[in-house]
């Protein structure tokens, strides 16, 4: 096969055999999506399953695993969470406009009770807080941005205190400081570079964190109303 | 094969690090009517029509409120200046990235207007484009694969055609005929009940056709069938 000759020596050939075992994996996870689809009645559930069908576009481009395939991983990963979200917001407006109400721009009219959203979070928050400190950077900003996020998320039904996420907009604000200090760095004292990899490094990995948590502010609005 | 077959003379290129803009006649037609009518879509107002009410003799003046205008207005440059930005890109990865940019704005511009049949239509069209990103990425991801470039003055200097090549382009239009190609039939609903503002849906229907177009040009210089 031709498309086997671009590939440079160092990559071991298991690595290249995987190649079309994947591109096969995705399309038929693309497939089985489609036909549960096809089954499907209810809204709610084509739309979830219609998530299994992105994530078989993600192996597919993972499948070619070089860094211009990263390049289209990231937006494709970003184009399913901004659809599904916006879709999502649709079928809420859609079924709440049924009922006769008025819309809001964000609507949770959810009252959920269930046990899993008190014992779980905490959970899952420590450990993607932890594993998102020992990434650094930004993509550990994002894993820790995302385990309190989901925290936040997951607690907005029962009430969180309100006051300590403006504690973390106005800490944000002094991570990204640290950042601007460690580029700085970077360019007029260049022995230092540690000190400012580090600066860096944590500085994003802060400010990213908070940024995603900030979400929890706009939350606010709507737990001041229960 | 050479690309001024298809469009004409290359008038010039405009090199962004590896990111290359070519320019050909046909590519700047497009261009050019995409932003023409983007620029009217922004000067011009929304219709406000007149409906005769049933029973009596009256008639009824239905309008758009300034924030829903103001938002419909912009989704639909957004759409527009997507759309140029898709007609002259030398670029498989810009293309696909312009394309899901188009998707998801024609998915806000269907779901503003604030209609249980319109926004149920909004919803599948949704579905749809987010069951398209698995052949638009994944078509994306194997032409990838199977030249090692996304450039398009790369791919056309490549003398063969590879099966996996054309697969791979195969998918890619069907993902483009899933995300944006079908939003005709979409918008259609919100046309068919002369919704207030209606003018905007039509930028829908010229980015389909653009892009479509754009999309043929794209599988002739990955294939070379002549």
């Amino acid at each position: 096969m031709t498309a086997t000759v671009l590939v440079p020596n160092v990559v071991s050939p298991v690595v290249v055999g995987l190649f079309l075992p994947a591109v096969f994996t995705g399309i038929t996870v693309g497939l089985i999506g489609l036909l549960a689809i096809s089954y499907q009645k209810n809204d709610l559930h084509a739309l979830i399953l219609t998530d299994i069908v992105g994530i078989g576009m993600l192996i597919i481009v993972a499948s070619v695993g070089t860094d211009l395939a990263e390049s289209l991983v990231l937006p494709g990963l970003v184009v399913e969470l901004a659809e599904i979200m916006a879709i999502s917001e649709i079928l809420m407006s859609r079924e709440i406009r049924k009922q006769g109400k008025s819309v809001e721009l964000f609507p949770l009219p959810l009252n959920l009770d269930m046990e899993v959203l008190t014992t779980a979070p905490v959970f899952f928050a420590v450990i993607l807080v932890a594993y998102g400190a020992f990434l650094s950077g930004f993509t550990g900003g994002a894993i820790a941005g995302g385990g309190i996020l989901f925290y936040v998320i997951s607690r907005i039904a029962r009430g969180v205190p309100s006051n300590t996420w403006e504690g973390l907009a106005g800490a944000s604000g002094i991570a990204w400081c640290l950042w601007l200090v460690g580029f700085l760095i970077f360019f007029v004292a260049p022995d230092y570079w540690l000190l400012a990899l580090f600066l860096s490094a944590f500085g994003v990995f802060i400010k990213v964190t908070f940024k995603a948590s900030l979400v929890g502010v706009m939350g606010r609005e709507e737990f001041k109303k229960e | 094969m050479d690309i001024s077959i298809l469009g004409g003379p290359i008038l010039g290129i405009i090199p962004l690090g590896d990111i290359v803009l070519y320019f050909t006649p046909f590519n700047l037609f497009m261009f050019a009517a995409a932003l023409a009518f983007t620029a009217l879509i922004a000067i011009s107002s929304t219709e406000s029509q007149v409906e005769a009410e049933f029973g009596t003799l009256k008639n009824r003046e239905v309008k758009v409120d300034k924030a829903e205008f103001k938002l419909r207005r912009f989704l639909a440059i957004v759409c527009g200046l997507a759309t140029a930005g898709a007609m002259v890109t030398g670029d498989l990865f810009d293309f696909t990235l312009f394309v899901t940019l188009i998707g998801i704005v024609n998915i806000g511009i269907v779901a503003a207007v604030k209609e249980i049949d319109v926004l149920d239509a909004a919803f599948q069209y949704g579905l749809i484009a987010m069951i398209g990103t698995l052949p638009l990425f994944g078509g994306a991801a194997l032409v990838l694969a199977a030249t090692g470039t996304i450039s398009l003055l790369q791919i056309v200097q490549i003398p063969y055609t590879t099966s996996l090549m054309a697969f791979g382009s195969i998918l890619f239009f069907l993902g483009v005929a899933g995300e944006t190609g079908v939003a005709p039939f979409f918008a259609t609903k919100a046309e068919m009940f002369r919704t207030p503002g209606s003018p905007f849906l039509l930028i829908i229907h010229l980015s389909s056709l653009l892009v479509i177009v754009r999309t043929i040009e794209i599988l002739l210089i990955i294939n070379k069938p002549f």
